[in-house]
């Protein structure tokens, strides 16, 4: 569905985007994340068509970027950073422009669906101007549909949403991807791309790490154990002496393990810990988040 | 299609704006109204006026050359800022919508009502004339008048349109663009303003100098535009 090939985008001297080879497949979401200008925009805007690459290839929904943009713009839904509808017109008339740009014959059933599932039916009539914020966002998230595009390219979506309605546009853009779509999804919030994501693509001018969201945990942090004991012995974690134990510390009550494979080494572990007297309270599995994985990462490319 | 459905959206969001809607209305219905009393006025100025009642002539057909170049320009200026105050120029290019048919449906939203406009007023003048005088005079139908209305009106549109789309395409104020365009498209009319200040009578050699050099001017800023209206130049270059 998104294909790309060293997708490179330079702005004079400054290199936007850099050698970014990436692929979402039909059906799946995959996150761009990345620190401010680090490259998302830029990246969505010539998967939309509407900058061309310095270097490099792009097809979209089987379409090049560079020798077909009409088709690629046809088959593309894209939400941009902000809503950007005419606060003027009315909520149907606004659709109703985009569909016929889009080329939707008998506009009329689609739009009264997606206002009907957005929530937004009961305000079809009113100015876009008189909408909250998490209205506008839901009205924008329609309007990318309106065509039944087959690739969506959302750029924040649900930034300055209440709660409620975030929740409501994560749940749709899951919808989305249970319909066959691909989508890619620009975002900050790191819970919601966790939440949502299969794979998540870290950015940064260059991509500097593609996986789903357990796959980069693992990859960098190791899966660890930890052990709360009653009676915390600092010589213990010396005293283990275990082949699989990768590391082990003690900090006040709980005893961190690193470990390969957790759920065939913790029962040795804990059986260790007992014959060593050590009075085991509660074991857990250390719990990271993408969070982690995102600072360590873009850290990680700091120091570099 | 597309063509079609962007100007019938422009229109329909601009003139929901109470400054456009007044400049698009009220405006031409004054200065018609002003212009049947200039004529009215220099039919009733004693014969050896004649210096006097040519100015005043003059200065009725120039109410009808302001008309074409003040309501493109309003238009344009909120069509094209009014585009990026709300955001929604990305969104608008991220549809099939080709850079032409973005450039010629803001062109023609702007260009067409002030041509309808100037023309629909001087059929109200005319009937104004003929009701206040019981006549015609036969200056203001004559070739370089009409000459003047249906070949110099949409060239100064035109001319209107595209310095405010050179100027609305660096700015974010409508303010701002509206005095910058304004005051762009004020040369266009020195040829008029310097025969009336003359007493000389309008004529055919006039209208084709202005006509002739509009043209050229026209289509210098064309080129200029076209080059604007590209869509990565409207991303990454308009402000």
């Amino acid at each position: 569905m998104i294909k790309t090939q060293g997708l490179t985008r330079k702005f004079g001297n400054i290199t936007a985007v850099e050698n970014l080879s990436l692929e979402v497949r039909e059906g799946e979401i995959v996150a761009l994340l990345g620190p401010n200008g680090a490259g998302k925009t830029t990246t969505v805007r010539m998967l939309a068509a509407l900058l061309a690459p310095t270097r490099g290839q792009a097809e979209v929904a089987g379409f090049d970027v560079v020798r077909e943009p009409q088709a690629v713009r046809q088959h593309v839904g894209v939400l941009t950073e902000t809503p950007g509808l005419y606060r003027r017109l009315s909520v149907w008339r606004n659709l109703e422009f985009f569909a016929h740009l889009y080329g939707v014959r008998d506009a009329a059933p689609r739009i009264e669906r997606y206002l009907r599932l957005l929530g937004l039916w009961e305000r079809k009539g009113d100015p876009v101007g008189t909408l909250s914020k998490g209205m506008r966002q839901k009205l924008a998230l329609a309007r990318a549909l309106l065509h039944e595009p087959a690739v969506l390219l959302l750029d924040e979506p649900t930034s300055g949403l209440d709660p409620e309605s975030a929740r409501s546009v994560r749940e749709f853009i899951l919808e989305l991807a249970g319909e066959r779509r691909a989508v890619l999804l620009c975002t900050h919030n790191l819970p919601e791309a966790e939440r949502l994501c299969d794979r998540i693509a870290l950015l940064r001018t260059k991509l500097i790490a593609l996986g789903n969201p357990e796959e980069l945990k693992a990859r960098l942090f190791g899966r660890r154990i930890q052990v709360r004991l009653a009676n915390p012995d600092p010589g213990l974690p010396a005293a283990l002496n275990l082949p699989f134990v990768k590391e082990a510390h003690l900090d006040g009550g709980v005893l961190t393990v690193a470990l390969d494979d957790p759920e065939r080494e913790t029962p040795p572990l804990v059986r260790r810990l007992v014959e060593l007297g050590a009075a085991v309270q509660r074991v857990t599995e250390e719990e990271r988040t993408l969070e982690d994985v995102y600072l360590e990462l873009v850290e990680g490319d700091n120091a570099a | 299609m597309r063509l079609k459905e962007l100007v019938a959206k422009e229109w329909e969001e601009v003139f929901k704006i109470r400054l456009v809607l007044f400049s698009s209305l009220f405006m031409p219905l004054l200065l018609a109204g002003l212009a049947a009393y200039l004529v009215w006025q220099g039919r009733n100025l004693p014969q050896e006026a004649v210096g006097a009642q040519v100015a005043l002539f003059n200065t009725a057909l120039m109410y009808f050359m302001v008309l074409p170049v003040m309501i493109p320009v309003t238009i344009a200026v909120y069509s094209i800022v009014g585009e990026k105050e709300q955001g929604t120029l990305e969104p608008l290019l991220a549809t099939p919508i080709t850079d032409w048919e973005l450039f010629m449906g803001k062109a023609l939203a702007a260009t067409l009502p002030a041509l309808a406009l100037t023309w629909g007023v001087f059929g109200l003048f005319l009937m104004a004339v003929w009701a206040m005088l019981g006549t015609l005079p036969g200056a203001i139908l004559s070739p370089p008048w009409l000459l003047s209305l249906f070949l110099l009106s949409p060239l100064l549109a035109l001319f209107g349109v595209l310095v405010t789309m050179l100027v609305s395409s660096r700015t974010t104020d409508p303010r701002a663009a509206y005095q910058f365009s304004g005051l762009a498209v004020v040369p266009a009319l020195i040829p008029l303003i310097v025969y009336s200040a003359r007493q000389a009578a309008v004529n055919l050699f006039l209208v084709c100098l202005e006509g002739g050099l509009l043209v050229l001017v026209n289509v210098a800023a064309f080129i200029l535009v076209v080059r604007l209206f590209r869509r990565e130049e409207i991303l990454t270059r308009w402000k």
